[in-house]
């Protein structure tokens, strides 16, 4: 696809999809988490790859088998992460953390389903933990958002975490 | 070669009484202790640096560490690994920035002297610049590491010319891997990259709670356990059939019920999958051990690697001060499994121990603020309590090591700070004691040793 020319979208989805985007943002800083399962498709993928530093010349190709994800979720998964975190046996999070999502970059094309759009968006993420510290994780994300009766919904969302070392015990948080 | 700090010769004793069972908490906070663990643990100890399955061709190489040292490690047109500085000789400058590839040669950002990968010095740029007696290239190579040796896939390098042999340095200890490393024909590989993250911990903290705490299981994942369980908690553990076992420092902590760890990974096709090798397993490597297989387990080896055999985490704790660790993580599978029991596995490691997974999560916080607390100049020289099943002590006729029975025990995490000690206080590594007598000097290969060891 020529990237100069994309096809056009239309101002009232970009309006709706970047609400949508901040909105999403709002519930999951909240810890809303049973209000933001309700913008996903029942069957969203949500992945982030594991990247690493190679050189720009090196072709050789990578591993196929097992290929590194951090996460690679369905609904079921995403819904047992969250009765985990409502438990009430997750030490590590009580007190709760201080957690505000930052999206940017929000850039709309056309799917190849007429009823999908891909959408480019930046996400940063400020943690403030148990332990006083603040962290932070940046990540490019590249989602397919379906229109259906409900209005829009998460269809599939990859994640490109922009770290090489993780700057944190763990990224247990959603992008 | 031996790399010694100059001028400082701290009673380390004074840290440890495991037989009062207590630790003094400077070991995990101090800065001079640290610095001399740089010295005379990570200088002198094998040190795991890769899998061969990391480096299936010539020119395979990855970047790793040492201690802090930064290490390349390489495959060998003649297929055999070398182990170099990642340090340019000329001004010092690291040499290899990615973490992993396929190269024929290793160019220096500065100055754009060559290596190829055998760490040999090859040419320079404007070459011309250096009169014949300026330079001699064999000198100025890459520097190698003193040995390097394997056993059953791991690649270990030691800086120590002197000292036990990788055998002996893992002696009985093999007994164990060995379920890890050979418990069906092929043996292993790494799948799925490196995982590396940074904790805010002392490195210690990482190695002794694979070592030994199962303790911790049961409060610390609650909310894990719960999540994939329907809500239940771990069953209480069989404090009768299920041990501790403690070889020169490295520690294997396990039931016998054979099924625990394989069901935390939540992936009923992979527990199938062992229920289906597990005859064979059993003529391969005895009846014990194909019990211990796939139990509630976890593992390290000293000083620094851990795993969770059954669950498939592999993981090394790379020291960055005395408050801070990289932790790496991988999956290690059985090469000979079909692939999608390995993606099976995969997934299920990535979400019980990746840095995402619904266990990892909580690990991290709690050795963070173990070691933090010693910022307080009082905290830090109170003691910590490691009496835990100080008296259950057993001689047991199959299971070798220093055994204690039951899971729930410090005994793992004694055997660790002893030969921390041992290894502190040892000026020549020939002398350290093995811990305890071998059973298996001159045994090559344990899956002769059902047959000596049987039930
Ligand atoms: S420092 Fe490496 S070439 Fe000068
Ligand atoms: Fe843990």
């Amino acid at each position: 696809m020529l990237e100069m020319n994309p096809a056009p979208v239309l101002v009232e989805d970009m309006i709706a999809l970047t609400q949508r985007l901040y909105h999403e943002a709002r519930l999951l800083d909240a810890e809303r988490f049973e209000d933001w399962l309700e913008l996903l498709c029942d069957d969203v993928t949500y992945r982030m790859d594991l990247k690493r530093r190679r050189f720009r010349a090196d072709r050789s190709p990578p591993a196929a088998v097992g290929a590194g994800v951090v996460f690679n979720e369905n609904i079921a998964r995403l819904k047992l992460r969250i009765d985990r975190l409502r438990s009430g046996y997750v030490w590590a999070e009580d007190p709760p953390n201080f957690v505000r999502r930052v999206i940017s970059n929000v850039e709309i094309e056309p799917a190849d389903a007429e009823n999908e759009v891909i959408v480019h968006s930046v996400i940063v993420i400020h943690r403030n933990r148990i332990d006083g510290l603040a962290r932070q994780f940046t990540a490019g994300r590249t989602d397919r958002w379906r229109h259906g009766t409900q209005g829009w919904c998460l269809a599939a969302r990859d994640i490109a975490l922009d770290h090489a070392v993780l700057p944190d015990s763990n990224i247990n948080v959603f992008f | 070669m031996r790399i010694e700090r100059m001028g400082r010769e701290p009673e380390f004793s004074q840290y440890m009484d495991l037989k009062e069972g207590w630790l003094d908490r400077r070991i995990f906070s101090d800065a001079e202790i640290y610095e001399e663990e740089l010295y005379r643990i990570f200088a002198r100890s094998w040190l795991f640096v890769a899998h061969e399955s990391q480096l299936p061709k010539a020119g395979d190489f990855l970047t790793t560490h040492m201690g802090e040292d930064g290490v390349i490690v390489a495959r060998q047109p003649d297929g055999s690994i070398k182990v170099f500085l990642n340090s340019c000789p000329h001004r010092g400058n690291k040499v290899c920035f990615a973490d992993a590839g396929n190269t024929r040669r290793f160019v220096c950002n500065y100055h754009g002297w060559a290596f190829d990968t055998g760490g040999e010095l090859k040419g320079m740029h404007e070459e011309y610049c250096y009169d014949e007696i300026d330079i001699d290239r064999k000198k100025n190579g890459l520097k190698q590491v003193a040995r390097v040796a394997g056993y059953k896939g791991l690649v270990f390098a030691t800086f120590a010319e002197d000292g036990p042999s990788l055998d002996a340095w893992l002696g009985d200890f093999r007994w164990y891997l060995d379920m890890l490393l050979d418990n069906e024909d092929g043996g292993t590989e790494l799948i799925g990259g490196c995982i590396k993250s940074v904790i805010n911990a002392n490195w210690k903290f990482g190695v002794e709670n694979f070592i030994g705490d199962a303790y911790h299981a049961g409060w610390t994942h609650d909310s894990g356990c719960r999540s994939m369980n329907n809500g239940e908690p771990f069953p209480p553990v069989d404090m009768e059939n299920s041990y501790h076992a403690s070889v020169n420092g490295h520690g294997w902590e396990f039931g016998t019920e054979g099924v625990g760890d394989l069901f935390l990974l939540g992936r009923p096709k992979v527990m199938e999958y062992y229920e289906r090798i597990r005859p064979k397993m059993a003529q391969r490597l005895g009846e014990m051990r194909s019990q211990i297989f796939g139990s509630v387990a976890s593992a390290s080896i000293f000083p620094n690697v851990s795993f969770l055999p059954g669950i498939s985490t592999f993981r090394q704790w790379q020291p960055k001060g005395p408050m801070e660790f990289e932790l790496k993580t991988w999956v290690i599978v059985n090469k000979s499994m079909p692939d999608d029991i390995k993606d099976e596995i995969t997934k299920g490691v990535m979400q019980t121990f990746g840095p995402g997974g619904t266990f990892e999560m909580d690990d991290g916080e709690n050795w963070s603020n173990c070691t933090t607390v010693n910022r307080g100049v009082v905290t830090r020289h109170e003691r910590l309590h490691y009496r835990c099943g100080i008296s259950r002590q057993i001689e047991h006729d199959t299971l070798p090591g220093i055994v204690y029975r039951g899971q729930y025990n410090d005994a793992n995490q004694r055997g660790f700070y002893q030969r921390w000690l041992d290894m502190m206080e040892a000026d020549k590594l020939d002398a350290m004691p093995e811990r305890p007598e071998p059973r298996l000097t001159g045994v090559s290969e344990t899956r002769d040793v059902p047959g000596l060891f049987a039930l």
